[in-house]
């Protein structure tokens, strides 16, 4: 057991040790993971965590395909308010989407020395489709042990985020983690047609 | 490129030589088992289709052959001549002989039948079960036949989408090379993109080709499909097929295939009078139908037009406000091409009865969906007593259309050029505020002119489509386009030029919002939006009733 928390902890760390091109790069993360022996059998979960509004929100690596700087947005008039636009990544033209507009959480005031301009956009792979997600800080990737993740925390009432949406609740030292089911948001989410 | 009659004869005979595989095939089955009725069948369609093939096409040597092997296996099937080692000897001897004239088409050589083989074959024909008569042998003169494969393949239309979706891409890539080599300023490269512009080009216009079909594969059905319809209606139609060689992409002709079934139908139970009624109003008894089709540079223009009665105008305007679609004042004022266009509106009919090939509750809705959901354009014209034209206009590739290009808000749009009218600069002053809306005098045509901007980007509690006070500088840029017969003139900031681009649709999730038809790239690599008429115009007068409703 105390062996476990000391994985944690380590895996926990990683993030901050990792430097910026290698968080920016997922797969290269991925390949990081597989070189390290785990000590511990248990089944781990890797994790690209960024920030919306002031919590930490992550979302399985599996449904990550990449993670960019948010490339230039074409705005689209009349379409739902949490829709950036459509951008042009790598020739395919992706939907972009802010969640914290998706599910109203309050913009959390940025840290000192970020560029409001510069944002980083996760393309997340559907089903035969791929989507951005913007968020405004660099996403980190962290390793866990799939124990750490509480499947269904009981305070998810009062959340405002569906609780279909919430994979599960993460705690990593002093940090809690919402873990979201990207694929649930994207089915549910009915971008509805124009009236008429 | 070859020639049409080139290309139909090529068809002929790789289909003709596939025939004559399958014969050998089934014949060498049918000697082991003369029983095998199935087999028999098969042989009597494959010479029955070969000798109508032939017929058509001017080899009257091979339909002949054909035909008198199709009786012999007539009489076969109907056990009137015994599938004897004789009778099959010269059954194999006449398809070897088929073979042999469908081969020298290809080599333009002169080659007559072998009269004594054909004479066998009358033997066999005419003589029934008289054996007595001597077959008399024939001169083997293809001993060593050449093996050969046909030079036709058959593509399911899948593999050609997929192959037009990826000279579509190239395209996009295409335009970004030639603009960056255009910006680098280096020759070698300038030299080598403009190579490579030739070749997609080329590839482009050889993968649209390989799709396009004759629009006479679609009309030729009809003729049978009128015959019936009149009987039941108890009319009489006279149908007439014009530009059957016409060609268009083969998915487009798909998607038209029920529409035109529609209104065909509509224009016997609906159009056409009945005989009796044709002769009280003088006109021959015997009504007319035309569908034809015509092409210019980028689309194919497929028209039907009855003599019939025409619409009744004021039926159309009596049901359009007993469905509340209009005001009986507001219905007064119309001109006939906004009554008409009530027509296509979901569900409308103005039918009393329900016959059993028309008046389902399917309105002429479906057909201009239909016509919307490839770019096209549908038009209808009509005059009481003479008769009514439905017009399609159809582009004749999906991918790869020409659009204009113009600017709103900083936000880069297209318009497919089959949806535009004419593009106009008109000072502020001769625009007028016109009760909600802006109408601008075209001409001696009053259009309703509305600023995109306004109906893009304003809140649309604030949007005020008829406030001139909105729009920016002097001159105004306007681009009129026309859908189900009304024209709009759309304000935009900046105009460009017209240019041929190719729509990738929207991906999900922006799927469903139908404003858009699709997204493109320009050459800069910046995303335009292709705006959808139909759906911006239902927008405009969605917004422009929810303005007067405030």
């Amino acid at each position: 057991m105390a062996k476990q928390t000391q994985t944690a902890d380590k895996t926990a760390e990683k993030p901050a040790e990792n430097d910026k091109a290698a968080a920016m790069d997922a797969p290269a993360a991925e390949g990081k993971k597989a070189a390290e022996p785990q000590p511990v059998k248990e089944e781990m979960v890797h994790l690209i965590v960024f920030k919306l509004g002031a919590e930490y929100y992550a979302i399985k690596i599996e449904q990550v395909k990449e993670v960019n700087i948010t490339p230039a947005t074409t705005r689209m008039p009349r379409t739902p308010h949490f829709v950036k636009g459509v951008a042009n990544i790598r020739g395919d033209i992706i939907a972009i989407i802010d969640l914290e507009d998706r599910f109203n959480i309050r913009p959390a005031p940025l840290l000192d020395g970020l560029n409001p301009d510069l944002t980083y956009t996760l393309v997340i792979e559907a089903k035969g489709y791929s989507i951005g997600v913007t968020v405004k800080e660099m996403p980190q990737s962290l390793n866990l042990p799939i124990s750490k993740i509480d499947k269904a925390p009981s305070f998810l009432q009062d959340v405002n985020i569906s609780e279909n949406f919430i994979e599960g609740l993460a705690r990593t030292g002093d940090r809690l983690i919402i873990v979201l089911d990207m694929h649930k948001i994207l089915t549910q989410d009915e971008v509805r047609e124009l009236p008429g | 490129m070859k020639s049409r009659e080139q290309e139909y004869k090529e068809i002929f005979i790789a289909e003709a030589l596939e025939y004559f595989d399958a014969l050998n095939r089934h014949i060498s089955t049918l000697e082991k088992q003369p029983d095998d009725e199935q087999t028999l069948a098969e042989i009597f369609r494959l010479l029955h289709n070969m000798k109508a093939n032939s017929k058509a096409i001017g080899y009257l040597q091979i339909s002949d052959v054909s035909h008198k092997l199709e009786t012999a296996f007539s009489l076969i099937r109907n056990k009137e001549l015994a599938f004897s080692d004789e009778v099959v000897t010269v059954l194999f001897d006449g398809i070897d002989l088929l073979g042999e004239l469908i081969t020298n088409i290809d080599s333009n050589q002169e080659a007559e039948p072998d009269p004594v083989l054909l004479r066998n074959l009358d033997i066999i024909v005419e003589n029934l079960s008289d054996s007595a008569i001597e077959l008399a042998k024939v001169q083997k003169y293809n001993t060593s036949k050449n093996l050969s494969l046909s030079d036709l393949v058959y593509i399911q239309i899948k593999k050609l989408d997929h192959l037009m979706n990826l000279v579509g891409e190239l395209m996009i890539d295409r335009d970004r090379i030639l603009s960056i080599s255009k910006d680098m300023g280096n020759e070698e490269l300038k030299t080598v993109s403009s190579h490579l512009y030739r070749i997609t080009e080329d590839l482009q216009y050889s993968v649209m080709d390989a799709r396009l079909v004759n629009i006479g594969s679609l009309f030729n059905k009809f003729p049978r499909i009128v015959r019936d319809i009149a009987a039941a209606e108890k009319k009489e139609v006279d149908l007439e097929l014009i530009g059957q060689d016409i060609q268009i992409d083969r998915n487009i002709l798909q998607i038209m295939t029920d529409s035109l079934l529609h209104l065909v139908r509509n224009a016997v139970t609906h159009g056409l009078e009945t005989p009796a009624e044709r002769e009280k109003k003088e006109k021959p008894r015997m009504g007319h139908l035309t569908l034809s089709a015509k092409s210019d540079r980028e689309n194919v223009l497929i028209e039907l037009a009855d003599d019939g009665k025409g619409m009744d105008f004021k039926l159309i305007k009596r049901t359009a406000v007993e469905r509340h679609l209009i005001t009986a004042d507001a219905a007064e004022g119309l001109t006939e091409a906004e009554v008409l266009s009530f027509l296509f509106e979901p569900g409308f009919s103005t039918a009393k009865e329900v016959t059993e090939f028309s008046g389902r509750g399917v309105g002429l809705d479906v057909v201009k969906n239909a016509i919307d959901s490839i770019g096209g354009r549908l038009m209808v014209k009509s005059e009481k007593g003479k008769g009514t034209t439905f017009s399609m206009q159809l582009p004749t590739s999906i991918a790869v259309k020409g659009a204009l290009l113009f600017e709103v808000d900083e936000i880069f749009y297209a318009i497919p050029l089959i949806h535009t009218e004419q593009v106009i600069a008109l000072d502020k002053d001769e625009l007028h505020e016109v009760g909600d809306v802006m109408i601008a005098d075209l001409k001696g045509e009053a259009i309703t002119v509305v600023y995109l901007h306004e109906l893009l980007n304003t809140d649309e509690h604030q949007m005020r489509l008829g406030d001139k006070s909105r729009l920016k500088g002097q001159v105004q840029n306007i681009v009129v386009v026309s859908y189900n017969n009304r024209k709009i003139g759309l304000i935009v900031d900046k105009l460009y030029r017209q240019q041929d681009i190719v729509v990738k649709p929207m991906s999900k999730p922006l799927d469903r919002i139908d404003l858009y038809g699709g997204v493109t790239l320009l050459g800069t690599g910046k995303v335009c939006l292709v705006l959808d008429v139909p759906a911006t115009t239902r927008y405009f007068m969605n917004r422009r009733q929810a303005q007067e409703h405030v």
